[in-house]
């Protein structure tokens, strides 16, 4: 065992943090989870432009695609940097570099990947992608999907309704699961992956807004959208697995960005705690605080590690079964935490609208305690999660 | 990084496994509870014999000069299968601190010993409020002529009764700063004037309160130097929570492979339990505890084994064992139900062990504790 890192990922440590300093306005706490993606879009996409230059956007891509064949171990350092920093613009709408990318470089044609691979790396707004999973019944029970794909000569015909699409609204392009055989003998047997020109006529997309009134995902209806059938990824029907493995890429990359942007609050809620004073005392010195703060730092701790046995395991030519599950539920229970004790810290201004002057640690707080539950629902629910470490992991019985 | 073992960490896990489940099989723990002894000397023998005492010793002690880690993958295979017995006092809590701090008489006199198995020692620490603190600590400790005087008493001292020597953190001056004035003697544990009495645990594993009355230590049975013991705590503590750890994360695994292979075979409503979410996601639960353990124990001891101890990763990985060990426990006898609360089931070997477990080398609240120092707060 060797838990060192290399001068490869300290040296990188610490291009982030100078890349934070000169970039982004001095102690800025940002929190993305409530934002979501694009708020701003053009400020953010200038920032995935410079994230691009560095050659940090698709660090573990190789050079032919716009990469720098980074170890997925400097990826997960610099995704938690970019996550501590709060560095905008470096998921491009989460899709494309989290899993279309990786996918495409698995089961696409070359053609594809020459395609699709440097629009993405280059940080521009045509490296946008939006992902089409979920349906209005195809939830958790996802291999329920019902939108069709037909084929029609050298096109598939779209027809259908996706919902909860993150990004939807500033993408250029979308990874969409189909249904492309009806008859086959399991759900899961006939679903097809393709590559849709967001552009295509017959696309609407309407927005769905959050509790809070942020506008992160939406409903993307398809009538008759034509795509050519070099569009589509793999084998047709193959399309459960391909997505297995990309919902694998995406929760992959949950923990290090869970973790990154956690430290950062950790650290200023103790900060804070250090100099705010309530009934005579400095709230550092409360033990029922100290404990807490405590507490989280510890399950921080388990976060990292369980991020960097994952990269690891994934480093070392293995598959992973279940432990992007074990992370994903990792990182969402700490997530609440954070939320809840950074809360309980800020006490009565935990209430006061991020946005506003009035705001303690720039809204952080507020930002993950709304963003959470959310959070703990994208890519998959901590049921179906722990479902998943059971049967794959523990040898249980299917339990659905 | 790497989070791999190597080939002979492998083998040393797989032989481990193997002795102790031959050697020392449930039944076997069952008897060990009770005897009074509450070890069995065949086994600690053959033990020795396997070279375990001296794992971490040069081999000039008799030792096998193996590293931290190797300690720690035996230790996580005594606690899997619940080794009853002195290992953890005489080597966590004593020769490790022997070993680093003794002098070379002190080193080759008793760790040669301690390596044969010919001797037990145990580490007498806490007093009437049972804290590790430095301000606890009020064995008189006095000095006449070259030799120290011991007055006082301890409490909570592991297998004092099989104990051939013990390790006494004593006071020899008070001091503004309480961790001053702080020495460990080496005390001979059938000296006249030292007196037992138990105090019996819910673990079924001993303690005792060990009192001091005009106890005769030679000067030359001092580990370190005077004043400077304080220090040797930290060392001692930091050192066997790691340990500790290693044992709960070894009962931690085996009671989440007890129930996850109860939950396959116990049929209700004409299937496995297992096949209910309400018990997959307990079980997930625990899993991500164990794993949790295991890798928070594997940094803080790959920090020890490389020559960098971290206070915040020790820490961290006690308090988290702490919780998850009662927790993993207690979910497990809820998912076997009934069974799992009878004397005839493994299960309650676990559970009852927790708690002696959890105040070995610092309880929740130190660690906690020291991760708050530690931010800053």
């Amino acid at each position: 065992m060797d838990f060192r890192l290399g001068e490869k990922e300290l040296a990188l440590k610490e291009e982030i943090r100078k890349f934070a300093k000169a970039e982004l306005p001095p102690d800025l706490v940002r929190n993305t989870v409530i934002d979501g993606e694009f708020r701003d879009f053009e400020f953010e996409i200038s920032m995935s432009r410079k994230l691009a230059q560095r050659g940090w956007l698709v660090m573990s891509w190789p050079e032919k695609y716009g990469g720098r064949s980074a170890s997925l171990l400097e990826q997960t350092i610099y995704e938690m940097e970019i996550a501590y920093w709060g560095i905008p613009g470096a998921w491009m709408g989460i899709s494309g570099i989290q899993w279309v990318g990786p996918c495409l470089m698995m089961f696409g044609t070359e053609e594809q990947r020459e395609r699709y691979l440097p629009l993405i790396a280059s940080g521009e707004k045509d490296g946008v992608w939006c992902t089409c999973y979920s349906e209005p019944n195809a939830g958790s029970d996802f291999a329920n999907i019902r939108a069709r794909a037909v084929r029609d000569g050298d096109d598939y015909i779209i027809n259908g309704q996706k919902v909860w699409t993150s990004a939807a609204h500033r993408a250029r392009w979308c990874w969409l699961a189909a249904r492309t055989n009806p008859s086959a003998a399991k759900k899961h047997h006939g679903i097809s992956i393709f590559i849709v020109d967001m552009k295509s006529p017959g696309i609407t997309v309407n927005p769905i807004l959050n509790y809070y009134g942020r506008h992160h995902f939406n409903e993307v209806f398809f009538d008759n959208v034509k795509v050519p059938a070099s569009n589509l990824v793999g084998e047709e029907n193959k399309g459960w697995y391909y997505l297995m493995q990309s919902l694998a890429f995406e929760r992959r990359s949950i923990a290090p960005t869970t973790y990154g942007s956690l430290k950062r609050i950790l650290e200023e809620l103790a900060k804070y705690a250090g100099q705010t004073v309530y009934e005579g005392q400095l709230l550092s010195k409360n033990p029922m605080i100290r404990a807490k703060l405590a507490n989280l730092a510890i399950d921080l701790e388990v976060l990292k590690m369980f991020a960097f046995q994952l990269a690891w395991r994934i480093s070392q030519g293995q598959i992973p079964v279940y432990e992007s599950s074990r992370n994903k539920i990792m990182g969402d229970d700490l997530m609440k935490q954070g939320a809840i004790t950074g809360a309980e810290i800020l006490g009565i201004y935990s209430q006061v609208d991020p946005d506003s002057v009035w705001a303690k640690l720039n809204g952080a707080i507020q930002g993950a305690y709304l963003g959470f539950p959310g959070q703990a629902i994208a890519a998959g629910t901590a049921e179906i999660e722990k479902s998943i470490i059971a049967q794959f992991r523990l040898g249980l019985p299917k339990s659905y | 990084m790497n989070f791999g073992f190597t080939e002979e960490q492998d083998m040393l896990r797989i032989s481990a496994r193997d002795f102790l489940a031959k050697e020392c099989p449930k039944a076997k723990v069952r008897e060990i509870a009770k005897d009074e002894r509450g070890y069995d000397p065949q086994i600690w023998r053959s033990m020795a014999e396997l070279g375990w005492m001296g794992l971490v010793f040069p081999e000039e002690y008799g030792g096998m000069g193996a590293g931290f880690m190797d300690l720690v993958i035996l230790m996580e295979e005594m606690g899997r299968n619940i080794l009853p017995g002195p290992f953890f006092s005489t080597i966590a809590l004593c020769a490790l601190p022997l070993l680093e701090h003794g002098s070379s008489e002190q080193k080759t006199k008793f760790l040669s010993q301690v390596a044969k198995g010919e001797a037990i020692w145990t580490f007498a620490l806490a007093e009437s409020s049972g804290k590790y603190e430095a301000s606890e600590v009020k064995l008189h400790a006095v000095l006449k002529g070259t030799n120290y005087v011991l007055q006082g008493h301890k409490l909570f001292v592991t297998d004092a009764h099989v104990a051939d020597y013990i390790l006494a953190v004593g006071r020899t001056r008070e001091s503004e700063r309480p961790e001053d004035g702080i020495a460990l003697f080496i005390v001979d544990a059938r000296a006249p004037n030292v007196r037992m009495e138990a105090i019996p645990t819910i673990g079924g594993d001993r303690q005792f309160k060990v009192s001091f009355d005009k106890v005769v230590v030679p000067g030359d049975n001092i580990l370190g130097k005077i004043g400077d013991g304080w220090n040797i705590v930290d060392f001692i503590l930091q050192r066997a929570a790691v340990l500790k750890c290693a044992e709960m994360s070894g009962a931690c695994q085996a009671v989440l492979d007890m129930t996850s292979s109860y939950a396959r075979e116990r049929i209700q409503f004409d299937r496995p339990i297992g096949s209910f979410q309400a018990i997959q996601h307990k079980l997930a639960d625990m899993l991500i505890d164990v794993e949790a353990v295991q890798y928070l124990l594997y940094q803080a001891a790959w920090g020890i084994s490389v020559g960098s101890p971290s206070p915040w990763q020790i820490s961290a990985a006690k308090a988290k064992a702490n919780e998850a060990y009662q927790r993993i426990c207690i979910e497990a006898v809820a998912a076997h139900g009934a069974i799992g609360y009878t004397m005839d089931h493994d299960l309650g070997l676990y559970y009852r062990r927790v708690k002696a477990a959890q105040f070995a080398a610092g309880d929740t609240d130190l660690h906690r504790e020291v991760i708050a120092v530690e931010l800053g707060l």
